[in-house]
């Protein structure tokens, strides 16, 4: 299909390209893509009106939200659709039905809906109701944008003030990627460049583990959420506070599930744990941007004795994390990631995933922490969020993703896995493990 | 000092709406410095004024309000 210029809205930033690699990786797969979503479970069925009206608003002021994915060339660009797709869904529980079973059933069906990614929409929103349960439930398409823009989002939809409302999506800034790595002159991008290869090369000197040992193909993407109490939340975040600190909660989370997965197959093949994780570009409580993807890569890798010493482990990933800092490796992955989005899909998601020397995957397993979500509850129209949850789709291998958040004190753990890849009883044989490492029970 | 340090934390950690009204008593962390922040914050200063901060001595007290960091920072300037 041929576009017309003038019906470009934007080109994917490199961060977008990067996502839109793992999109094709999955659904080379078998599997939809790459999508993330964020759930809410609320009190009671909202104000449908104001829901519909701000999801409209929302789609005038950002129209990328309802754009087609088109490739140019080499490059991908969202553009304009003659027919924009709906993005606002109703879904009724049947008189009779078992609700929880209608919600996991739908949410199921959303999550793992196959579509040509230049024919579905960037962006969904879906209300699931019932007598009792209601889920409102966002489903994204990742290089649209991330879990802090789909945050941000939200925030718009739960503003009742239009005067505020307009203030999303300000100042314009445009891709903070590209507004980074334009700080760099040629030459230092180059040294960069070299420094994120050299980086990565390190890394693939020791095979990482992966946390299920198949053959099989995966045929759906399933998961499974924990929702800790309150008090087994304060105590998970006194006891990050003492192993890594205050400046690493996300490592804590990436230990503990290095240190469960160790211990649920100490057998597997492989010499060390290796997790990529995202940090934001966008400065805390900013309003902008709202879409696009405004991360860069790290990775946190343990060996394997490090992992079964769980305070060696936790002081081996401060003191990694800590150099990877000083020494500038955080935005050396930019460079890296503007030279993949010239490659094609094939190319950019095999440099991706395979290990330089072994070719083998180098991700243990997905991490993402979006942190502490400050949506008051009371916000959202017409009804009160109770808790949250998100999830995301991830190729196999590594067939797990790990998701973690904080809402009204209680931390929520995501398990994504592929079935038959892994199963739900494995996942809560895992999920035993890790609480006991999280709750600092296990030795 | 406390200028640059606010100049960095606004431009490149927090956003404020209006950074004028943020005192330097008031909390860092409520306003959303994260974990990722503090450890840019301590590299950006240990860069900026060369001092080494310990790790031991990273928490709430010492890096909640802009006066707080300076405390902080002095105390490991003139040591």
């Amino acid at each position: 299909m041929s576009i017309k210029k003038e019906d470009i809205l934007e080109k994917l930033n490199p961060a977008d390209s990067f996502t839109l690699a793992m999109d094709e990786e999955i659904r080379k797969d078998g599997l939809a893509g790459n999508y993330g979503c964020f759930a809410l479970v609320l009190s009671n069925i909202p104000d449908i009106e104001a829901l519909q009206q701000r999801i409209t608003e929302f789609s005038q002021r950002f129209p990328v939200a309802q754009a087609s994915l088109q490739q140019i060339g080499k490059r991908f660009y969202w553009s304009k659709r003659l027919d924009p797709p709906p993005l606002f869904f109703q879904h009724h529980c049947p008189k009779g039905h078992n609700e929880a079973d209608f919600q996991q059933r739908t949410i199921d069906r959303i999550i793992n809906h196959k579509q040509a990614r230049e024919t579905a929409a960037p962006i969904e929103f879906h209300l699931l109701t019932g007598p009792t349960q209601h889920t409102f439930f966002i489903r994204w398409m990742h290089p649209f944008g991330d879990a802090r823009g789909a945050d941000l989002i939200l925030k718009y939809l739960c503003t009742a003030d239009e005067v505020q409302r307009r203030q999303f999506g300000l100042p314009e800034t445009g891709s903070l990627v590209n507004v980074r790595l334009g700080k760099y002159r040629w030459w230092q991008k180059i040294g960069l460049l070299l420094k994120g290869k050299r980086y990565i090369d390190q890394l693939d000197r020791l095979e990482s583990i992966q946390p299920f040992n198949s053959d099989l193909t995966p045929q759906r993407m399933n998961y499974t959420i924990q929702r800790l109490s309150e008090a087994q939340t304060e105590q998970v975040i006194k006891q990050a506070r003492q192993h890594v600190g205050l400046t690493g909660t996300s490592l804590y989370y990436i230990g503990c599930l290095m240190r469960a997965l160790e211990k649920m197959h100490p057998d597997n093949t492989g010499e060390a744990y290796c997790a990529p994780y995202a940090f934001n570009l966008r400065k805390q409580r900013a309003l902008a941007p709202m879409t696009g993807n405004h991360v860069c890569a790290l990775f946190a890798q343990a060996p394997r004795d490090v992992v079964q010493d769980r305070q060696k482990l936790f002081a081996h990933l401060k003191q990694q994390n800590a150099q990877v800092i000083r020494q500038q490796m955080d935005y050396a992955f930019l460079p890296l990631m503007w030279a993949g989005s010239w490659l094609s899909l094939t190319e950019y998601g095999k440099i991706l995933r395979q290990s330089h020397g072994s070719g083998k995957e180098r991700s243990s397993f997905w991490f993402s922490d979006v942190g502490r979500l400050d949506i008051p509850a009371d916000s959202f129209p017409g009804a009160e969020i109770k808790a949250v949850f998100y999830a995301c789709q991830v190729t196999t291998p590594p067939a797990l993703a790990f998701l973690s958040c904080i809402y009204r004190n209680q931390l929520t753990l995501s398990y994504n896995f592929n079935e038959p890849v892994s199963s739900p009883e494995q996942i809560d044989k895992l999920h035993q493990l890790m609480l006991a490492e999280l709750l600092g029970e296990a030795e | 000092m406390k200028k640059k340090l606010r100049d960095f934390i606004f431009q490149e950690l927090v956003f404020i709406a209006d950074p004028a009204q943020f005192s330097d008593d008031d909390d860092l962390l409520e306003a959303g410095l994260d974990s990722m922040g503090i450890m840019r914050l301590i590299m950006f200063i240990e860069n900026e004024y060369g001092v080494t901060l310990p790790d031991t001595e990273i928490e709430p007290d010492n890096v909640q309000s802009f006066n707080a960091l300076e405390r902080w920072i002095l105390r490991h300037q003139n040591g």
